[in-house]
């Protein structure tokens, strides 16, 4: 094996730091750093201004009145014809009720699809959650109950679903908790959680386990979402969020560990293994 | 008219990255009313492309593809001289190798963390181009290495050392005392 020269050294570092690096690749970063000081002090600046630059120029949101002329753009709506001529767009209903037809438009149109995938497609409740995480957006309505606090939507939750769901705080990880929101897979309600990361939203929503085989985190990709889905003995849980699949990896792993650790209070997390 | 497919993907495809073509687009032309507009034009413009029916396999990557196409043209109307910057972009490439082996201090981690908003705005703003598109998709949109290569049209070679120098100014930039 040839050293690899100042310059791909420093690529190898960027990688490493951006999340491209395959397992191989983390250890040989892993070494380099450890026996080189000068990288290590350049990687340490690297992940300073990443830092930096995702805390002072976070992702804006595009304005809501932008947004309205695009789905006008597409004539998204929902309203009858009628409607449409005396209400539409001069003297918007209001952003909400506009925003709630937007979703239902989509739940139409994806119910559709589902009528014609069902059949040969692994995983309705797959879509549906998907969808679901869609609409959450398009809406600017991703959560039921706003708050930060897991004591707070846990009981919310449980006080809507018969089961209760596990809600773990991994504001310290890097995914501050947004809230919870209730969707409907197969016909029932199942909870989500919704996390943040910059501006970007992940829902987590937690399903009665098929079996209580447990099943390693899996990376899919449903509508051009990044989608992961697990189970462990009990529970299944399906995440889906806009960031990219290995930023998802990290929330996905340290949503699992916390888990473990709420339901082994502290010794059990052997599940996992 | 937009048929009912096109309009259905668009609703899916392109409006969830509603955000992140807004914020692109506002990086590359630097101003908020102007980024609406670039925003608006990518949007007819995939909404015409949806028309002509090709699934799309990696929608924000699409998406930002478009937005960045729609603010080229924006910029060659309106800031010819950017484009023309642009052009200069390998040879900036070049220039970025002797700043790194050059005899200024190293930056301080420390130092860049105590960068302001408005310190960190004027620091992207001030990177050539293609090496600020290239930032803002990995920092700001969070796009992989594929997808900005996919977006931008550059190999992922290209992409990694654009990011890399992108970087190296900004930490100069902000990591050297003034």
């Amino acid at each position: 094996m040839t050293r690899p020269n100042v310059e791909d050294r420093s690529l190898l570092l960027h990688a490493a730091l951006d999340g491209e690096l395959d397992a191989a690749g983390v250890i040989e970063v892993e070494r380099l750093l450890a026996a080189d000081p000068v990288l290590a002090e350049e990687y340490a600046r690297l992940k300073a201004l990443r830092e930096t630059i995702r805390a002072k120029a976070p992702r804006e949101r595009a304005p809501d009145s932008l947004r309205l002329r695009m789905m006008e753009l597409a004539e998204i709506k929902q309203a009858p014809r009628r409607e449409a001529k005396t209400a539409r767009w001069r003297d918007p209903p209001s952003w909400r009720s506009f925003s709630a037809a937007m979703a239902a438009t989509v739940v139409a149109t994806l119910g559709l699809q589902h009528l014609i995938v069902a059949s040969n497609a692994p995983d309705a409740a797959l879509q549906a959650i998907v969808s679901a995480h869609m609409r959450s957006q398009i809406s600017g309505q991703p959560v039921d109950v706003v708050s930060t606090d897991r004591h707070t939507v846990k009981p919310w939750l449980a006080g809507k679903l018969p089961v209760a769901a596990e809600v773990v705080d991994l504001a310290e990880a890097g995914f501050p908790l947004a809230g919870g929101r209730i969707d409907i897979v197969a016909g029932a309600g199942v909870p989500t959680l919704v996390y943040k990361r910059r501006d970007h939203l992940i829902s987590v929503t937690e399903l009665r386990a098929e079996s209580d085989e447990t099943a390693l985190p899996r990376n899919l990709a449903v509508e051009g979402y990044p989608v992961v889905r697990w189970s462990d003995n009990e529970r299944a849980y399906v995440a889906v969020s806009d960031l990219s699949p290995t930023e998802l990896d990290a929330f996905v792993t340290a949503f699992r560990h916390a888990v473990a650790r709420e339901r082994g209070g502290g010794a059990g997390s052997g599940s996992g293994n | 008219m937009t048929s009912e497919t096109a309009r259905r993907n668009f609703a899916e495809q392109v409006l969830p990255h509603l955000d992140d073509a807004y914020s692109l687009a506002r990086w590359l032309c630097g101003d908020a009313t102007d980024a609406e507009d670039i925003v608006q034009d990518a949007c007819i413009r995939a909404l015409k492309a949806l028309e002509g029916g090709a699934p799309v396999e990696r929608p924000r990557a699409w998406l930002l593809a478009i937005v960045r196409n729609a603010a080229y043209s924006w910029l060659g109307k309106n800031r010819p001289r950017a484009i023309v910057l642009a052009g200069g972009a390998e040879e900036a490439e070049a220039h970025a190798d002797a700043l790194e082996t050059g005899g200024s201090p190293s930056p301080e981690a420390t130092l860049i963390e105590t960068a302001d908003r408005a310190m960190v705005a004027a620091a992207i703003d001030a990177l050539p181009l293609t090496f600020r598109e290239t930032l803002v998709m990995r920092e700001i949109n969070g796009l992989s290495y594929r997808d900005i290569s996919e977006a931008t049209g550059a190999p992922i070679g290209t992409v990694m050392s654009r990011l890399a120098r992108a970087r190296a100014l900004l930490a100069q930039k902000l990591g050297t005392a003034p």
